[in-house]
């Protein structure tokens, strides 16, 4: 049930998002882990077209990552347990991030630590690039690291006090990127707001499996890996759409298998206001100019003059008729 | 094993900066023995890569939405035309058989070249010993036709296994090129029985009695490679293998394939450091 009139012109429709103070051209950015420090993809297209990049997760120290196998392709998506290798907070500062800066795109710079004060610590490394970095987008949520990580994202009390003490040692707006493996995730998503967290991404990969019957081996080398693609992005919907519902005011920036601009509607909708094309890059590095393509089109035909005005306009079902045994 | 001093130089981790994206069509299919099937795909936009370098790669992806998730890694057969490559496929999982299954004419994207291939035969260098096995076929059958092309198909020598006779694809343009062709099959029923390992450990044992300055360059079943690999660290010949390992993306985003290394650093990647390793450097 669309309320507004009929068709426009995909170029009168206004994209423009506003994050937490930040403004987006557009809606669509790159997802951690997806897009390395972006310099792969710039032989492929202007990287200018981007709302922005989230970089991979940068920790305190530089890390060589897990063992091999890391990842298996699954049903409509993928398994990775990549082990968070990067090249740690100096060196991105120093090699990395003025190629991202000069593109002149919102610059999201992911990171975590393997444990309290190694989050503290990277937080306070990346404060230096403070002129050139938008966002520091937490992880608490990997699954892939045996100590740290996932616990930080699973208990409210422990996700309030990692995100105040990184808040505490920086001037960047830090958005928490939430695991969809914890219980409560209204929970969470309010315990890092009222710790000083901007806004949240959600969701990180779902934990999974997968089993090779020949070998009896698991099909990753730690077991475990993070399920991401197509596969989660009904997950990805109604987690997004549960924050939202609760927590209206909090920025939320979507992402979980967007790989269309009826995807990427479907987030807004939920109550996104930006999002983010992960494991869709590998199969398509082009993927986020189709994405937006899409998306402004489907704008248009939609009667969505602006998509800003529709970010959380999920119509409930109406209830039916209460019922009633039919008496002859 | 290899003291980090000792591993070989190389240039540092770049990925290709000549890969495009862009979008063909499967003009034509090739059923051949074994389960193995040659695709050739053209395009209008993309790069020409008639002069690729033996082992680099395409990723290719059918017209599908959301499933299969990503495309897959072949080594490039060959580059007929300017807007033409052919791959070697056979059917091994849910990728590969939709592949397969595509009827002529329908759309596919790739992503190519990628890697970094094998040197180019040269006329003063080592006599060459190309081992294939299976799959591994690819790389080392372009580097011996590109070999033949150049006049040098004295300095090849071609040995190629498979489990059996249908098992071994596209041999007569080997031989017509004028190389020299070892076949190996482990049931026998064609050429030398047992792993083609064993004509190659004959083969080094002599250039070994002779003095004969050789190296390999192989590509198959990680099986063979490690029998390969093994060899090579045995006898001291310089050994190339080409590696294969699940990949996303194919141009150094996705870090999924990574190739254990002795060195400085635990893993390389297949894709932009690879999928060419010198033997002595893979850590297996």
């Amino acid at each position: 049930m669309v309320t507004a009139a009929g068709p426009l012109d995909p170029s009168s429709v206004d994209l423009s998002m506003d994050f937490a103070g930040l403004s987006l051209p557009h809606p669509v950015m790159v997802a951690s882990g997806c897009f390395a420090y972006g310099e792969p993809y710039a032989r492929f297209f202007d990287l200018r077209a981007l709302a922005g990049i989230a970089t991979k997760g940068i920790s305190p120290a530089p890390r060589a990552g897990n063992p091999v196998p890391r990842i298996w392709e699954t049903a409509a998506g993928m398994l990775n347990s990549i082990g968070l290798e990067n090249v740690g907070a100096e060196v991105f500062l120093r090699e990395k991030l003025p190629f991202l800066a000069d593109l002149g795109v919102s610059v999201w710079v992911n990171f975590f630590g393997e444990d309290f004060d190694a989050y503290v610590a990277c937080a306070r490394a990346l404060d230096r690039g403070k002129d050139r970095i938008d966002v520091l987008e937490m992880n608490v949520s990997c699954p892939n690291i045996q100590k740290g990580g996932i616990e930080f994202g699973m208990v409210p009390e422990v996700a309030h006090d990692l995100v105040r003490a990184c808040v505490a040692v920086t001037d960047i707006p830090i958005v928490v990127k939430l695991s969809p493996n914890a219980q409560d995730n209204v929970a969470i998503a309010d315990a890092v707001r009222s710790a000083g967290a901007v806004g949240v991404s959600l969701i990180n990969t779902v934990t999974g499996m997968a089993i090779d019957v020949r070998t009896r081996r698991p099909r990753l080398a730690t077991t475990y890996g993070g399920l991401s693609g197509p596969a989660i992005k009904p997950i990805a919907l109604r987690i997004v759409h549960q924050v939202h519902r609760a927590l209206p005011d909090l920025p939320i920036c979507g992402m979980g298998g967007i790989r269309t601009g009826e995807d990427a509607l479907e987030f807004v909708l939920a109550g996104a206001r930006c999002i983010q094309i992960g494991t869709a890059n590998f199969a398509e590095p082009t993927v986020a100019l189709r994405v937006l393509d899409e998306l402004r089109r489907l704008c248009a035909e939609l009667g969505i003059a602006r998509l800003a005005d529709v970010v959380g306009d999920v119509r409930p079902w109406p209830a039916e008729p209460a019922w009633k045994e039919a008496r002859v | 094993m290899l003291a980090p001093e000792d591993q070989p130089a190389r240039p540092s981790s770049v990925a290709a900066s000549d890969a495009a994206f862009f979008e063909g069509r499967l003009a034509e299919r090739e059923t051949l023995s074994g389960g193995y099937v040659r695709l050739v795909f053209a395009y209008a936009e993309g790069p020409d890569l008639r002069a690729v370098a033996p082992g680099r790669f395409v990723m290719v992806r059918g017209p599908w939405e959301e499933d299969p998730t990503g495309p897959r890694a072949f080594s490039i057969l060959d580059a007929p035309a300017s807007d033409r490559l052919e791959i070697l496929l056979k059917v091994y999982g849910r990728g590969t058989r939709r592949l397969a299954a595509m009827p002529v004419g329908a759309p596919v994207t790739m992503t190519a070249p990628l890697g970094r291939g094998f040197d180019p035969t040269t006329a003063d260098g080592p006599r060459r010993l190309l081992v294939a096995g299976g799959v591994g076929l690819p790389p080392l059958h372009l580097l011996a036709r590109r070999a033949a092309a150049a006049g040098l198909s004295a300095r090849i020598e071609f040995f190629y296994g498979g489990r059996n006779a249908d098992d071994l694809v596209l041999v007569e343009p080997l031989c017509e090129a004028g190389i020299g062709v070892v076949l190996a099959t482990e049931d026998g029923s064609r050429g030398v029985p047992g792993r083609v390992t064993v004509p190659l450990a004959d083969r080094l044992a002599r250039a070994a009695r002779a003095g004969e300055a050789v190296e390999v360059c192989a590509c198959g079943p990680e099986g063979m490679l490690r029998a390969v690999r093994s060899l090579a660290l045995e006898t001291g010949v310089p050994t190339q293998l080409c590696l294969e390992a699940n990949m996303a993306c194919g141009f150094g985003a996705c870090l999924g394939c990574a190739v254990p290394v002795y060195g400085p650093r635990p893993y390389r990647y297949c894709c932009t450091d690879g999928p060419v390793f010198d033997a002595r450097e893979v850590r297996w």
